[in-house]
């Protein structure tokens, strides 16, 4: 079933019923590269950030411009309010979900995590907070920095410790 | 194309189909892209080093969080070592042993125990090498795989004998972390840290730099001469009386552990809240000093008639009768009575062959209860 509307606009949430209607009303997001993504509110509210802007008025009737979420990100993080919106009880599919959902290239979950950030998703954030931690586990030094792409800042004496430090540690 | 790009192509083919608020333009398949774009690969490189301090701080609580135990705890070591930025945030997550009871850096070895409970360790000596190592516990058995801690050897002297202790299990010549000294009759010990406990500590004018005092124990035999437990009196010259009482606290070392010179690149950072400590740089006399030290003295057995032996109740975690079994309580010696205190402070007991639990709090740290308790394998009094 087709779902683009008139205007090329994509709805992605409740979209069979009209705006007007009282139960599903919608809110148009508009992400950094200008894409325009038709959420409902209650998926929207997900996000605090949209949710206080909605609450005290800010939205006009335009919609939401969103200068720091790419159209591509914008799209998964809706796509995980509407999911925990539609059946927050079902537990077992959502948890289901979630594991798909972070399973994605570690850049990826960067930038999910910005985004949910910015856009203060909670359990989003929570979601790729334990999942960035979990990638941590068993890990040596090395290998951390080189999942993150992080270069040693430490001096050669302050290096020599830390290695000291671990060779304890993995005693 | 750009992992973005075909996003993009594939939701412009497909469209958005709604149904039940789901999202269907993407199929799962698309998101876990195998061949992932050169900018995209340039980039996996260098976002992380940007993510906000709010957010690096919540991942590396959770690490922190999901691992209290060894020997899962060494991911919260690793993260440390990774750049200054993670260290700072590490350092300010994990709590000294005191709050948390757990051990996390080897300085938490030089770091007052839990004040409520026991922190449960063992000990292993090698008679072949002269080598004692120090564990703490993993689960609540007497003993298990443990971590380790500290390692510290036996080195015989003419007119002395010397424990060389180390964090380094394979080099443990050099002492590089303290060492306990007995005088020639083996009845009295020093500890010696090879790092200060506080700002003030006095360096021993017989040692090299380097070497600061912790404590002496001193062993005699008691009022029944051989036939009776022998007597312990262990003066903490590091750690005041007034650490004990309520809102009293105890030297914590911060910084590296392991450089054993007094270059400015290894002074460590003092965490001592008191600032009566500063002052506290007086000689072995109690009469003299402004701060009277703490005084620990071993609990005073009872005898069982029936079994025909000293006994103390050592709650399940010393299960062999010897001399070297010791529950050392605070005492105040300042008081007409004596007043010793309820809570055992130190606990140290033969669980089986060259095997020997040792449950020290607060104010102790694990070097001085290691340090305390390698005395008692070595004074020479005993008891029949």
């Amino acid at each position: 079933m087709a779902a683009t509307t008139a205007d090329g606009s994509k709805v992605v949430g409740g979209g069979e019923k009209s705006n007007v209607d009282e139960e599903s009303k919608m809110i148009t997001l508009f992400s950094s590269d200008g894409e325009r993504f038709e959420v409902t509110q209650e998926a929207a509210a997900m996000s605090q950030t949209i949710h206080h802007m909605m609450e005290d008025g800010c939205v006009d009737d335009e919609g939401v411009h969103l200068p720091n979420v790419g159209s591509s990100i914008l799209a998964m993080v809706i796509e995980y309010c509407n999911r925990h919106v539609a059946s927050p009880d079902e537990k077992e599919d959502i948890r289901s979900f979630d594991a798909g959902f972070v399973n994605v290239e570690h850049h990826t979950l960067f930038d999910i995590i910005r985004a949910a950030n910015y856009l203060d998703v909670k359990e989003l954030m929570d979601l790729c907070c334990q999942t960035v931690a979990d990638s941590i586990k068993s890990k040596s030094v090395e290998e951390i920095r080189e999942l993150f792409g992080i270069v040693n800042d430490f001096t050669p004496e302050e290096e020599a410790e830390i290695r000291k430090e671990n060779q304890w540690a993995f005693e | 194309m750009s992992f973005r790009g075909m996003l993009r192509e594939m939701k412009g083919e497909v469209g958005a189909i709604s149904r039940r608020g789901l999202l269907r333009s993407r199929t799962p398949s698309v998101r876990r892209v195998a061949a992932v774009a050169p900018e995209e690969a340039a980039r996996q490189g260098c976002c992380w080093a940007e993510l906000p301090p709010e957010l690096l701080r919540e991942v590396l609580a959770r690490v922190e969080e999901a691992e209290p135990r060894w020997p899962r705890r060494r991911d919260v070591v690793a993260c440390a070592g990774v750049c200054r930025t993670w260290r700072g945030v590490v350092k300010e997550i994990v709590r000294v042993p005191e709050e948390s009871g757990k051990l996390t850096f080897p300085i938490s070895v030089k770091q007052p125990g839990l004040r409520d409970a026991p922190m449960k360790c063992f000990i292993r000596r090698n008679r072949t090498t002269q080598t004692y190592y120090l564990y703490i516990g993993l689960t609540e058995a007497l003993t298990d795989d443990g971590k380790f801690l500290l390692a510290a050897h036996k080195v015989h002297r003419p007119t002395c004998t010397e424990y060389l202790i180390s964090l380094d299990r394979s080099d443990t010549s050099r002492g590089s972390y303290g060492k306990l000294r007995s005088n020639f009759l083996r009845t009295k010990f020093t500890v010696y840290d090879a790092h200060p406990s506080h700002a003030g500590a006095m360096v021993s004018k017989r040692w090299s730099a380097g070497n600061y005092r912790v404590s002496h124990v001193h062993y005699e035999l008691n009022v029944l001469g051989s036939r009776g437990p022998r007597r312990m009196r262990c003066v903490m010259d590091s750690i005041p009386a007034s650490a004990i009482e309520q809102g009293g606290t105890a030297p914590t070392q911060t910084g590296f552990p392991f450089s054993n010179d007094n270059s400015s690149a290894s002074i460590p950072f003092f965490k001592s809240k008191s600032s009566r400590m500063d002052s506290f740089t007086a000689p072995l006399s109690t009469q003299d000093q402004e701060e009277r030290q703490l005084v620990l003295k071993n609990k005073s057995p009872r005898w069982h008639e029936h079994l025909q032996c000293w006994c103390l109740n050592f709650h399940g975690r010393v299960t062999v009768a010897s001399v070297k079994n010791f529950q050392l309580v605070a005492t105040d010696e300042s008081a007409p009575t004596n007043q010793e205190h309820d809570d055992t402070t130190l606990q140290f007991g033969k669980i089986g062959k060259d095997l020997f639990t040792m449950d020290y709090r607060y104010p102790l740290s694990a070097f001085q209860a290691f340090a305390i308790c390698l005395s008692s394998f070595d004074t020479k009094l005993a008891c029949e």
